[in-house]
């Protein structure tokens, strides 16, 4: 701060005092309409539903819904409502006491509203803060009995967290497990992010297959729309043609080598897809008839080997592939029977000159 | 004659050579059909340079090549001849490649289908390699698409095999944007990985359904590929300033490939990656591709017989065919007719049908 007032910069009056202001680096001024408050209970869909009536009325200032439709009340971190206006005149310059319960709140740490009963919101928070430090599972207990102990202690303390009962207790209970448990409920964290994301993908890849399957459907209609058309115009055609022979013997011949056509083409499209085989010979059924040294006497590939300025390894040439292919080469075959071909013709073709 | 020439006028009464379907830089394509069983072929005309002494030689490494090779998902040569002074190469007939069918909008590609695609491309370049072969020019173009689906490697004219310890081989192969960096940085020592690097670009292209590290010149195609993929470092690549035409590009961040192919799943962009490794001797080799989880996961590859495929692989030869309408035969004529589009049939049948009323028509 000191040293942006010797920089010259105007920091205004009303700027939250660098206390709980994220941006520290520019002044801001959070006006009652831009200020975004973040929290509420998400539904399904992702949304937060506000709550509101038309009974609505400020505690603090006592102004109503009635005199002020932008009335907008939001809930402390104490559960008590207050509305905007209020929010802004108690926190903006820094943590104050809740009017109610006098309890030191923070301008950001509002949010909507989402139930009527504030009691629902309070339980929901209270679970949700629950569920995150205690996520154990079945599987990291020795026998259900134990496991279900352990449920019921988690619900104990969350009873007592909404009840306010022994405060002070119950977050020491708290903060022990959390000690005692921190590397499994990481681990358990990370296991359910996860399993979401897993879930996710599947529901991705659902989605997408969908889309293809519909894709294909309108292009199979779309060929068979085009196939009844060419259909039609070739029996007006073949009358064209034939205006001498019998019309109805024509058309129903055409008629007939049209269904044809369609069985067939209905028959390639029932061919089913095959899952992928990677070869489709057996060329690596077999046995190399070799094995390739590290090392060969090859003072012709020397000039690779010593290759320095790796002008030929920076291209991906390998001299082992060329001692690969001559090998490979001089053995390949060694154990197959030439092919019975007839006289004149090799098996590839080829005259052979003598015999012609 | 000698036997060498009665053998070569055998061999080229077997083939009928039909109409032309396209012209290459030294080559003039033919559609033709096997005179005994009337199955479609290709014939390939080869031009023999006028002021070189001897044959292309594209055409000599084609041959070479081909002959060796016989695969599912590679062209086969199914014939060699000559006919005065040209060489013929006689080819599978494939109908259409891949590139007519990623740019042709009215298709939707599922990802099952990229995946048959890939895989068959894979295990057509697997047998080049294992064959130690690299094939060194493949792009959508150069994958022919056969009429049950059936992907082929064509185009052998820049291949050639496996480099002996120590001996220089040309930097200057693959098309421009599927050239992989070692090339670039003028490379001549290198092996199949620039292989795997092309059908990475292919990949990329297939699913984006336009060119993937599309650069204008050399120097931008680097520019565009370290744009995309961040800018090797030492550890990344070791060595590679040490390539001879080596300039630094300047620095950019690595970006993730999720970025570009959001769609995509994990395995895709797993298998991709690796095929688009900077050091070519840790990019993944064909035979891993093909063992690579992507293949395995589902959806299961489509059925060949069930890929899109492209519709305007028939109109396509019309146009070629009023080329040489002054060599006409009566058995090119029926086959005009039959290839031509409906309107100009039925004209014609009409006026052929008031000719030879009597007579049966010859082919209907």
């Amino acid at each position: 701060m000191a040293s942006r007032w010797l920089q010259g910069k105007t920091v205004r009056k009303n700027t939250p005092a660098g206390s709980h202001s994220r941006s520290s680096s520019t002044p801001q001024v959070h006006s009652t309409s831009s200020t975004i408050f973040g929290g509420g209970v998400k539904d399904p869909s992702g949304r937060i539903t506000e709550y509101s009536s038309d009974d609505d009325q400020c505690p603090v200032c006592k102004s109503d819904k009635y005199l002020e439709k932008k009335l907008r009340l939001l809930v402390s971190s104490c559960y008590h409502k207050m509305c905007e206006s209020c929010i802004d005149r108690l926190f903006t310059l820094g943590p104050a006491p809740c009017p109610i319960c006098n309890k030191v709140l923070r301008k950001l740490a509002f949010t909507p509203q989402t139930f009527e009963d504030l009691g629902v919101e309070k339980e929901i928070a209270i679970r949700r803060r629950i569920a995150k430090e205690f996520n154990k599972r079945l599987e990291d207990f020795s026998s259900l009995r134990e496991f279900n102990d352990y449920l019921e202690d988690v619900e104990d303390i969350t009873f007592n967290l909404i009840n306010d009962v022994d405060p002070v207790g119950t977050e020491a209970r708290i903060a022990a497990y959390r000690e005692a448990n921190a590397a499994l409920t990481l681990l358990n964290t990370q296991r359910e992010e996860a399993y979401i994301l897993s879930l996710r993908q599947a529901e991705e890849l659902e989605r997408k297959e969908k889309e293809a399957r519909a894709e294909e459907l309108r292009r199979e209609e779309e060929e068979e729309r085009q196939e009844k058309e060419s259909g039609k115009r070739e029996i007006i055609e073949r009358l064209e043609r034939a205006d001498g022979a019998d019309a109805a013997k024509v058309v129903r011949r055409t008629q007939r080598e049209r269904a044809e056509r369609e069985a067939s083409r209905k028959a390639t499209a029932a061919t089913k897809d095959t899952p992928h085989i990677p070869f489709q010979d057996d060329y690596y059924a077999y046995d190399d008839m070799f094995v390739l040294k590290h090392v060969y006497v090859d003072p012709s590939s020397e000039a690779v080997r010593k290759d320095r300025e790796g002008i030929m390894r920076a291209g991906g040439y390998r001299v082992e592939e060329a001692w690969e292919r001559a090998v490979r080469s001089a053995v390949a075959g060694l154990n197959l029977w030439p092919l019975d071909s007839s006289p004149g013709v090799d098996a590839g073709g080829d005259v052979i000159m003598s015999a012609a | 004659m000698d036997a060498v020439e009665k053998a070569n006028t055998e061999r080229q009464k077997r083939w009928v050579k039909d109409q032309k379907i396209g012209e290459g830089t030294y080559a003039v394509v033919y559609r033709g059909r096997e005179a005994s069983t009337n199955r479609k072929v290709a014939i390939k005309k080869i031009k023999v340079g006028q002021f070189k002494d001897g044959l292309d030689m594209s055409a000599i490494r084609e041959v070479k090549y081909l002959r060796e090779l016989k695969h599912q998902n590679v062209i086969e040569l199914l014939d060699v001849f000559s006919s005065k002074t040209k060489l013929n190469l006689v080819l599978e007939f494939l109908d259409s490649d891949l590139e007519m069918i990623i740019k042709d909008r009215t298709l939707v590609f599922l990802p099952a289908d990229i995946k048959s695609w890939m895989a068959m491309t894979f295990r057509g370049l697997e047998f080049c390699h294992r064959n130690w072969i690299l094939h060194r020019d493949l792009k959508p173009n150069n994958l022919l698409i056969a009429s049950d689906g059936q992907l082929k490697i064509a185009d052998f004219g820049l291949a050639r095999d496996f480099a002996d310890p120590g001996y220089k081989m040309t930097c200057q192969v693959i098309t421009r944007w599927y050239r992989p960096p070692e090339l670039l940085f003028g490379s001549r020592y290198y092996s199949t990985a620039v292989d795997v690097w092309s059908v990475g670009c292919i990949f990329a292209e297939l699913m984006l359904r336009t060119p993937y590290l599309a650069g204008e010149s050399d120097m931008d195609q680097l520019k565009t590929i370290f744009r995309a993929l961040g800018t090797p470092t030492e550890q990344d690549w070791p060595g590679h300033t040490k390539l001879p035409d080596y300039v630094p590009i300047g620095q950019f961040p690595k970006t993730p490939l999720r970025d570009l192919f959001t769609a995509a799943s994990a395995d895709t962009l797993n298998l991709l990656s690796q095929c688009l490794v900077y050091e070519p001797r840790k990019r993944i080799t064909a035979k891993d591709a093909l063992n690579h989880a992507y293949f395995f996961a589902l959806p299961y590859p489509s059925h060949p017989s069930k890929l899109p495929k492209c519709a305007a692989q028939l109109s396509a030869a019309l146009p070629l065919e009023e080329l040489d309408g002054n060599t006409l035969s009566s058995k090119t004529n029926r086959l005009k007719r039959k290839l031509s589009s409906p309107e100009d049939a039925k004209t014609r049948s009409a006026v052929a049908r008031r000719l030879d009323f009597t007579k049966p028509t010859p082919g209907s």
